[in-house]
């Protein structure tokens, strides 16, 4: 075998030309950014952009790994909720945040659980089954405080030591001078990536995404893939849930609203194709970036809100539209000839 | 003197990284079948694809009724009366057969469309054709030969002049063949130009009238059908001589290695029982609908059965789902590669290595990379599948090349009983013997083999037992020595006394 630079030999890999693609378009936006305001690159605001990112990365993968097995995760956002609305009652009740945390972690995996079942036991379609736990989850996250946002979460003097230690973990605190927020997105990240690519189950996600039928006949248990992809994704969002209890230092009802479509937004930028079976979770980082980076760098170009929404819109439908154009103008047969 | 309706010159075509195409010169008369051979990958689809304007030449020349046509759009090619029947049926499922035959150039009434006059055409054009379709069924429902009827009329309705067919046969039975044969004739005696691409040779003589071979990308010789045999046609596809076309092996028969009991599984397959011994390779024949792939799906686990009992060297192993079967070393290479036997967005090398990852991973259910390229390398060398890499994805090696890959995944792997669905369908001539030889292979290694098949050829000249089935039934079983086509299809239409009431 002749040997290729390592980027050219990345780039012949399944999907990497699209990463690559949307690699330098996140740079050219930052170098567009910095232009029109310098202090886009000061060392408070990139720290900020980072801790910015890190909730979108984590949303991003969550939704990638449903896309990737050809279904989509709607209740992204209402376990976000549900996480951040649990954890923070359990807290203001005076319970250790810790085990507050696990007590909410064994809840959001229920959301995977049932909409894995849902989809994959019972062939819900995966967009009608994940709007029930959706709603259902936007429900609960209103119930468990009698429908209102918890109040501070380290009021009580008994653990408010331990809630404070936990919030600096989650989110407050540092490490090499990055926000713990950033390395715990990273950590999921580096974990989830490997068992992506890896791992029989990762390859068991894709052959899902991209032929379900065939992969059944392969041997692939349809049902335990399809549900730790739903696993995977109500896992993370709960990582963001907890966060934002952190960074808030309460529980909001409202937390994570429209967060799936976010996900959606990240993954799709990235290369991820809502059809299934295609897409690298480092596409979905890009994304993601993508995504924050355009937020922070209008909101210092001083765009209004509206603007930046109108941006965004049509920058996820152009980053797609470039990506089928590329596409179609590629040969069909490669082996039309051998070499 | 007939004239030449399509003439192209000096034909090339590029795709990144591969010659497709290196000056073929091809051309067509009004009135003829023109046969277009070649093996996968030879460049025959691109060929066509060129002359119906799905893709654009980079050098040549294309004439169309003495016309230069620079360059070639679909448009064009509609217009001028070029008409393509893809090797995969093009139908909306779920509209109707006239809607279908009129999509995209629906009558129109004061700006509504014309559904009465558009039915009226469409029965008008199927009954030119001699085809008893109502335009107002819905498509999906009709049988797929029915559809490709479809499909043909289609093609009429634009008053089509040059008939573009790939492999139109490959999903027929031999009396829809028959069928498709007397339509064939009856559009050239009306003067159509047919281009026929098929890798079945044996229906060639039944309405070819001149021949064009391809090889790698090249024109390599054409003539008149009747000036050519058999033997040299497959030579000039080939570029060497395959002596033996359905190569035979007799191996010493040993103990069972593979036994069912009484299988039910729905009303295709009833009460099925079969052994399959070491050193035998055995074929199921039947026509289409006798039960054939749903036996081996049953037993496969991949559709629900009733009840029956399956053993493996003796032991009775239970069998749910696929997986079960993997297990146990029981493995399934299905018929249909694009619905059931590949994911065409990922790589081959996956692809490959799906049924096998217990194999190439650790405890931990780490895939050991080095395994998986060693794995699928090794698979597209024993059965010489024609790739890049192994990293290309599936969906862009051609037809035989894909059905290559799905047989390749299967022997991959530690099986102890292959059974194989239509493995030879839309492959060329070289490399069904390929796959004639790895499954002789196979059973030299004692491994259980079973196939099914609908060439009868093929089945008679491969297998060392044929077990013939008719409606969810075995009618029969007859040895190599005592098989011939009118006995088993003797047995094949063994249809049980239907009394009614």
């Amino acid at each position: 075998m002749e040997k290729n630079g390592l980027l050219k030999r990345q780039l012949s890999k399944q999907g990497m030309r699209q990463v690559f693609t949307v690699t330098c378009g996140l740079i050219a936006l930052c170098i567009a950014f910095g232009i029109i305001n310098p202090l886009f690159f000061s060392q408070r605001n990139i720290s900020n952009l980072l801790r910015q990112i890190a909730p979108i990365i984590l949303i991003g993968i969550a939704q990638s790994f449903v896309l990737i097995t050809g279904n989509i995760d709607l209740s992204i956002g209402s376990v976000v909720g549900v996480s951040t609305m649990m954890s923070a009652t359990l807290m203001t009740k005076g319970m250790n945040p810790w085990l507050a945390a696990f007590f909410t972690l064994l809840v959001s995996l229920l959301f995977g659980l049932v909409n894995g079942y849902l989809v994959a036991g019972f062939k819900l379609p995966p967009f009608i089954a994940t709007l029930g736990t959706m709603t259902i989850g936007r429900g609960i996250a209103q119930i468990v405080n009698n429908n209102y946002n918890t109040g501070a979460i380290n009021t009580i003097e008994k653990t408010a030591e331990a809630v404070d230690r936990f919030r600096n973990f989650f989110y407050y605190g540092k490490f090499l001078g990055i926000y713990n927020g950033v390395w715990i997105a990273l950590a999921v990240f580096i974990v989830f990536n490997f068992i992506l690519n890896r791992t029989k189950s990762g390859r068991y996600l894709y052959a899902l995404g991209s032929n379900p039928e065939a992969a059944r006949l392969s041997g692939v248990n349809v049902l335990k893939t399809t549900t730790i992809a739903y696993l995977v994704s109500a896992f993370c969002s709960y990582l963001v849930g907890i966060t934002q209890c952190c960074s808030a230092g309460m529980g909001a009802m409202d937390a994570g609203n429209s967060y799936e479509m976010y996900g959606v937004a990240a993954s799709v930028m990235g290369g991820v194709s809502t059809l299934g079976g295609t897409g690298k979770l480092i596409g979905t980082v890009v994304g993601a970036c993508i995504w924050s980076v355009l937020q922070n760098g209008l909101q210092f170009a001083n765009a209004p809100v509206a603007i930046r929404n109108i941006v965004i819109g049509i920058i996820i439908i152009v980053a797609v539209l470039l990506d089928i154009i590329v596409r179609n103008r590629k040969p069909k047969l490669a082996d039309s000839k051998k070499q | 003197m007939q004239d030449y309706i399509v003439q192209m010159n000096q034909i090339c075509k590029s795709f990144p990284g591969v010659k497709a195409l290196e000056n073929v010169s091809f051309d067509l008369k009004a009135g003829e079948v023109m046969a277009l051979l070649g093996e996968n990958g030879a460049g025959k689809s691109t060929l066509v694809k060129i002359l119906s304007g799905v893709y654009t030449k980079d050098k040549g020349e294309i004439t169309v009724f003495n016309e230069l046509i620079h360059n070639m759009t679909q448009k064009i090619a509609n217009e001028k009366g070029i008409a393509i029947i893809h090797q995969e049926l093009n139908m909306c499922q779920h509209l109707t057969v006239a809607q279908n035959i009129f999509l995209g150039r629906e009558p129109v009434k004061y700006g509504l469309i014309d559904n009465k006059r558009m039915n009226k055409d469409s029965r008008a054009i199927l009954e030119k054709l001699g085809v008893s379709i109502d335009p107002e069924t819905i498509t999906g429902s009709l049988q797929v030969s029915k559809q490709q009827m479809v499909e043909i009329a289609k093609a009429l309705s634009i008053d089509a002049k040059v008939l573009i067919m790939d492999e139109p046969t490959s999903a027929l039975t031999s009396r829809e063949i028959d069928e498709l044969f007397n339509i064939i004739r009856n559009l050239k005696s009306s003067g159509c130009g047919i281009v026929y691409i098929s890798h079945r040779l044996e229906e060639l003589t039944n309405i070819a009238d001149r021949v064009t071979i391809m090889r790698d990308g090249q024109f390599i010789t054409s003539g008149s059908y009747k000036d050519f045999t058999m033997d040299q046609i497959i030579a000039h596809m080939v570029g060497r001589e395959i002596k033996e076309k359905y190569p035979h092996v007799d191996c010493e028969v040993g103990e069972v290695v593979f036994e069912v009991k009484n299988i039910n599984a729905g009303r295709m397959v009833r009460n099925v029982s079969f052994n399959i011994r070491k050193g035998e390779l055995v074929g199921i024949a039947g026509l289409m609908g006798a039960g054939r792939t749903e036996t081996t799906r049953a037993i496969f686990g991949a559709d629900p059965k009733e009840n029956g009992q399956i053993f493996l060297n003796g032991k009775e192993i239970k069998i749910n789902n696929p997986k079960n079967a993997i297990a146990a070393g029981i493995v399934l290479a299905p018929e249909n590669r694009k619905t059931d036997g590949l994911c065409i967005k990922l790589p081959v090398r996956e692809n490959i290595s799906l049924p096998n990852l217990d194999i190439i991973s650790n405890k931990a259910g780490v895939v050991k990379l080095k395994n998986d390229y060693k794995m699928s390398e090794k698979a597209v060398q024993d059965i010489n599948i024609k790739l890049p890499t192994v990293d290309v994805n599936a969906e862009n090696l051609s037809g035989g090349n894909q059905q290559k890959v799905v047989v390749g995944k299967w022997l991959s792997g530690n099986s102890k009983m292959v059974m194989f669905d239509e493995p030879t369908r839309g492959i060329d001539v070289a490399a069904k013997v390929e796959i004639y030889h790895l499954m002789n292979k196979l059973k030299r290694e004692g491994i259980g083999c079973l196939f099914v098949s609908s060439e009868l050829p093929e089945i008679i000249g491969v297998a060392d037992r044929i077990i013939v089935m008719c409606d969810g039934r075995i009618t029969g079983e007859l040895s190599r020595n005592e098989a011939t086509q009118e006995k088993v299809l003797t047995l094949a239409t063994r249809f049980e006394n239907k009394i009614s009431n």
